[in-house]
């Protein structure tokens, strides 16, 4: 009997499943960075806005690569709803304390995602998820990076328009 | 059953899973597969297939049993861009679902030996 399931499509059914979530937790993310753009430039914060600007069309452009290759392997990408994105935050702090804790739990999915790859032996898919992996490493070393601006500046005084003026210049270089 | 003997005989298709309510055939030559269940004989291609089994699953069966003030105990089951619709009661929409779910493992199944016997040979 002919393996039809194969022929039409490279990935299982689970892992078409797991990857839609993960386009959904990237739209979810952009959602999310998108809606601290709002909040920043709302209270006089134009450094960080632009920052979460720019955030929030990575993470866009994260959905549609997976979205991309969901389609090329011959599964079905769905197009997420996002809903219940949180409008105001309490301070300044909080919105990157929530940018942080968004960061480590979508590197906490895509290592899920990495795990079913390893028990499926989908070296396929493992191969596309590595730069994901990577880039993981840099958003998680920005937003701890600039968490800590908080502490290096200090809130007091001209402290957060300082750590305003900053948030842009964090840079990930690593090359290893 | 006369009707699918010819059939299996014609198009040369092979059977992947059968309860006693129904059976799944899959052509080799049509890339296709054909479901025989209540009193219809219905051809799949691998996206109806999907939209089928995606449909079923989604059924919620336990809420179909525990609701009590349903007039009729029916449900339509229609799959958008294939030919078909179903209208089943809950306990068809329970075999229906018995009878994907084994042919889904069966093919599961067949996709591990092409794996394992087949593509790693070659
Ligand atoms: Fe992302
Ligand atoms: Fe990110």
């Amino acid at each position: 009997m002919k393996d039809i399931m194969r022929i039409k499509c490279l990935i299982s059914t689970e892992m078409e499943s797991i990857l839609n979530q993960q386009i959904r937790k990237e739209a979810q993310s952009s959602s999310i960075y998108l809606a601290m753009a709002s909040w920043c430039d709302r209270n006089g914060f134009d450094g960080s806005s632009v920052y979460f600007f720019k955030q929030a069309d990575e993470e866009r452009q994260h959905q549609l690569k997976f979205f991309k290759y969901v389609l090329d392997m011959g599964a079905t990408a769905i197009s997420p709803d996002v809903s219940g994105i949180k409008i105001e935050y309490n301070s300044f702090r909080e919105v990157f304390e929530d940018a942080l804790d968004q960061e480590i739990s979508v590197t906490q999915s895509i290592k899920n995602i990495a795990s079913l790859c390893h028990k499926e032996q989908d070296y396929v898919t493992m191969e596309f998820l590595n730069w994901f992996l990577k880039e993981q490493r840099e958003e998680e070393y920005k937003a701890r990076r600039a968490l800590e601006l908080f502490e290096v500046i200090g809130e007091e005084g001209a402290g957060r328009w300082q750590i305003d003026k900053h948030v842009g210049d964090i840079k990930y270089d690593s090359e290893a | 059953m006369q009707a699918i003997q010819t059939i299996t005989h014609t198009l040369n298709i092979t059977e992947v899973f059968k309860t006693a309510s129904g059976t799944i055939f899959q052509s080799d030559s049509e890339n296709c597969w054909y479901i025989d269940f209540a009193g219809k004989l219905n051809r799949f291609d691998y996206r109806c297939l999907q939209k089928l089994r995606k449909a079923v699953y989604h059924i919620d069966i336990e809420g179909l049993l525990m609701n009590t003030n349903r007039s009729a105990d029916m449900e339509i089951v229609f799959i958008c861009a294939c030919d078909h619709t179903y209208i089943l009661t809950t306990l068809e929409i329970i075999a229906l679902k018995e009878l994907l779910q084994g042919t889904f493992t069966m093919l599961e199944l067949n996709h591990i030996i092409h794996d394992r016997l087949y593509r790693g040979a070659l």
